[in-house]
């Protein structure tokens, strides 16, 4: 594994060794029939935090929100002081049977209002810029990739330009649009050539012989994805473009696929004006997609082996403007889907009476989390030297 | 010179179609065929001479310069594809590939279409000259400048971005520096940002101190630094390592490396004239050299367009490359492609089939992007036994011929060729140049 200095500066102190972080590695149960995965939902634009786990006990949520605020009576209680947005019950309810974990506060200093680089840091974990185009996803599917060649350790199901986070040194993780794209093109009396040629194939060291076993690889996944597409759903989904992305990772995980790390966007969460309506309809299709998903992996026994985060490259300002809608912000809560997180609220409430240029401050840095999924839930070295969130309480 | 520089004089039946296509596949990207038979009437030198030329046509490289108000980076894509692909500079192309691939900037974090454009020109005009005056240009080069952060590197505040990777990736290779010589070097560098579009320098965040860089001590400046940096002994090795990972096969001997430095210094740092003893050396013909890398994305699509004489839409070719691994103007890091056996995965194998065979099907105007006509490009008669000859003459390839011979035997003519050329094409044996 090569690891560069680069990556693990913290607060100005090179930290060049990984060992100590590796001695934690055998925290990973031997009991899981298939291996662990982490589905990331990213919310983009800028998900409005405040709006979406809601502190309406607080006078000046009120007093910030003249128009926006909720009203206390429509929201799902997760605690004395904290409630979920009206338009995500589902969510609620998972949150009820100690499937969904809220993290308050999650950010990093100096928070930039930029999406770009914002995003950027999220996807690098990296503040200071230094992480040279490589994710933390990506990171993480190189490690895998160097004990399993030729595997596919990521995947970003999606139609835009592949993020960031799914960069790795060792290649860009691929894209899946839809259950179509990893359909081969065939043509007429190709499939037994090309099995016919495979048998007499060398097997040795060489990188013909390398090709060989990739492509052998590939055409059995290809083949695989074939007849997923044909299995009956096990469940409803909605119709939402998150659900069918949802949908599509969930038969891939059923079908035996050796993807492990699983990223998916949902845009429309930057509401600068007339924000209420919409900020809705987007809480709406997450939490609506997400139950879903839980209730698809519940039905194929895979569970139990998934983690979904949810997060979004910034908060909104807590004050709202002057279009009814909100502003570039800073920390946020983030989701954890899976029992693995432990349920509940979890870390520090932003303090609304102490705000920083308009923004409450982060009380969790998104890297310890990064740092809990890396090591305790994927079994791989993390990406940086914060100390890991302790998941399962 | 080692005997492996020597130029290789090929006895009559050496320099045969797998020795030309050898030598378009990696000096260019690949040779239509009738610029193979050309090659197979003329020659190894002239041969050599044409892929050498500059010829592209002016209205296409020109065709770019209304387009980039637009700021939309698959245009920029695709039209380097287009040049690629038109082979009108076969070496000029290659080389500014393998250029973009050393000093490795992405859109992602520049963001801006005419600075990758102008970045681009850079490489192209000055790739094949003095490699001293092209390095001295990519450190000024507005796009590097704002990929490797010199815009904030301050007196003060040194940020250490470019002068590492110029010392690690560019130009010397780790164990050939100290990480003190990257520290002083950031102090060397402070003040060269940008305006704008262009290069600036501003004195006033420059550190003029004293640095200590490769033992010697003066108040050097950026363009000392890059005096200091190409007068290390290990500066003509890294070059020469490119030129060897690039042109003859991944992992070259030491003692390859050494004698082809020795032939850029004597050649004045020229990469045209290095490259001229490189390309017709016994060292480039021998087995040691052929088939012995994993072809690219770009050059995979390239040169299997190029050999079926098919025309390929550039956008498509563009997508069709990225989807593969190789977005152009996004590699991955400052590293560019890691190349070789990283290229390979399922996913990525799939896109490699999918788009071969989609060369093969468009036979007859079937794909509204892709223009072949199998038909013409085989010649009259059972055609299927040629296509092995034609795409694959050089490797191990009589199991490819024997299945190629008795594919879809109930089937007529046109479909067996589309069948048999798409089998060779998607063979693990096509993907090795």
């Amino acid at each position: 594994m090569v690891l560069s200095r680069r990556r693990f500066l913290i607060d100005g102190v090179r930290v060049t060794a990984l060992a100590p972080a590796l001695a934690f590695l055998p925290r990973r149960p031997a009991e899981s029939p298939g291996e662990r995965v982490l589905v990331v939902v990213q919310l983009t634009g800028g998900n409005d935090g405040l709006n979406t786990v809601v502190p309406h006990r607080r006078d000046e949520y009120y007093r910030l929100r003249p128009t926006l605020g909720l009203e206390r009576s429509k929201l799902h209680a997760l605690d004395d002081d904290h409630a979920l947005h009206a338009s995500l019950g589902e969510l609620a309810e998972l949150y009820a049977e100690g499937r969904a974990t809220v993290v308050h506060g999650v950010g990093y200093p100096n928070a930039s209002r930029s999406h770009f680089r914002s995003l950027e840091i999220w996807h690098s974990a990296d503040p200071d810029g230094l992480a040279r185009g490589v994710g933390w996803l990506g990171r993480m599917a190189d490690q895998i990739l160097a004990s399993s060649p030729g595997a596919m350790p990521a995947l970003f199901v999606g139609d835009e330009q592949l993020p960031l986070a799914l960069m790795g040194e060792r290649g860009f993780a691929p894209t899946v649009r839809d259950e179509l794209s990893l359909r081969l093109a065939e043509l007429p009396g190709l499939e037994p050539a090309r099995a016919r040629l495979a048998e007499s194939a060398p097997r040795d060291a060489s990188d013909l012989a390398f090709l060989y076993a990739a492509a052998r690889g590939a055409y059995a996944a290809a083949e695989r994805m074939e007849e997923i597409v044909r299995r009956p759903a096990r469940v409803d989904y909605p119709e939402l473009a998150l659900a069918r992305k949802l949908q599509l990772i969930a038969k891939l995980v059923a079908g035996g696929f050796d993807t492990r790390l699983f990223l998916v966007t949902l845009g429309g969460f930057d509401t600068h004006a007339r924000q209420a309506a919409l900020h809705a309809a987007q809480l709406a299709e997450l939490s609506r997609s997400l139950a879903a998903f839980e209730r698809d992996l519940a039905a194929c026994g895979a569970r139990e082996r998934v983690l979904t985060l949810v997060f979004s490259e910034f908060g909104r300002r807590t004050a709202e403007n002057a279009s009814r809608g909100t502003d570039h912000g800073a920390a946020a809560p983030v989701f954890l889907l899976g029992a693995p997180g432990g349920g509940g609220l979890r870390g520090t409430p932003p303090d609304l009476a102490r705000l920083e240029d308009g923004d409450v401050g982060y009380t969790t840095d998104f890297r310890a989390l990064y740092a809990a999924l890396e090591r305790d839930w994927m079994g791989l070295a993390p990406s940086s030297a914060v100390a890991p969130f302790e998941l399962a309480r | 010179m080692s005997e492996w520089l020597e130029p290789w004089r090929p006895s009559a039946g050496d320099w045969d179609r797998a020795a030309a296509q050898h030598l378009w596949r990696r000096a260019g990207f690949g040779a239509r065929p009738a610029e193979l038979e050309r090659a197979l009437e003329e020659g190894l030198e002239p041969t050599l001479a044409r892929l050498s030329a500059a010829r592209g046509s002016p209205e296409l490289e020109a065709s770019i310069h209304p387009l980039l108000a637009a700021g939309d980076l698959e245009l920029l894509q695709a039209w380097w594809m287009a040049l690629i692909l038109e082979g009108g500079a076969p070496l000029r192309e290659r080389m500014t590939l393998v250029w973009h691939d050393l000093f490795a900037t992405s859109n992602d974090k520049v963001d801006d279409v005419r600075l990758m454009h102008a970045q681009n020109e850079l490489l192209r005009s000055a790739g094949l000259g003095d490699f001293r005056a092209l390095l001295r240009s990519v450190a000024r080069d507005p796009a590097m400048l704002r990929w490797l952060d010199g815009d904030t590197n301050r007196r003060g505040h040194p940020n250490e971005n470019f002068a590492r990777e110029l010392m690690e990736l560019f130009a010397l290779g780790i164990g050939n520096y100290e990480e003190r010589d990257v520290q002083e070097a950031a102090r060397a560098f402070s003040g060269w940002g940008t305006s704008g579009r262009a290069f600036a320098f501003r004195p006033e965040q420059h550190d003029a101190d004293e640095k200590t860089l490769f033992g010697r001590r003066g108040a050097w400046d950026g363009d000392d630094t890059l005096g200091l940096v190409l007068e290390q002994p290990a500066c003509a090795r890294h070059v020469a390592r490119v030129l060897l990972e690039a042109f003859v096969a991944p992992a070259p001997e030491e003692e390859w490396i050494a004698e082809l430095a020795g032939v850029l210094c004597a050649a004045e740092w020229r990469i045209d004239r290095t490259l001229e003893v490189l390309l017709s050396s016994r060292l480039f013909f021998s087995p040691r050299a052929r088939r012995a890398r994993i072809a690219g994305p770009v050059e995979l699509l390239a040169v299997a367009a190029r050999a079926l004489d098919a025309e390929l839409a550039p956008k498509r070719a563009a997508r069709l490359a990225a989807d593969m691994g190789q977005a152009l103007f996004r590699p991955p890091s400052v590293k560019g492609w890691d190349g070789g056996r990283a290229w390979i995965h399922s996913g990525s194998w799939i896109a490699r089939h999918n788009a071969l065979v989609a060369l093969a099907a468009a036979d007859g105007g079937r794909d509204g992007e892709i223009r072949v006509e199998l038909a013409a490009w085989l010649g009259s008669g059972e055609p299927s036994g040629r296509v092995v000859e034609r795409l694959l003459p050089d490797a191990a390839s009589a199991r490819l011929a024997a299945e190629v011979s008795s594919l879809a035997p109930g089937s007529n003519a046109a479909e067996r060729a589309r069948a048999a050329v798409a089998l060779v094409l998607t063979s693990p044996e096509f993907q090795l140049f």
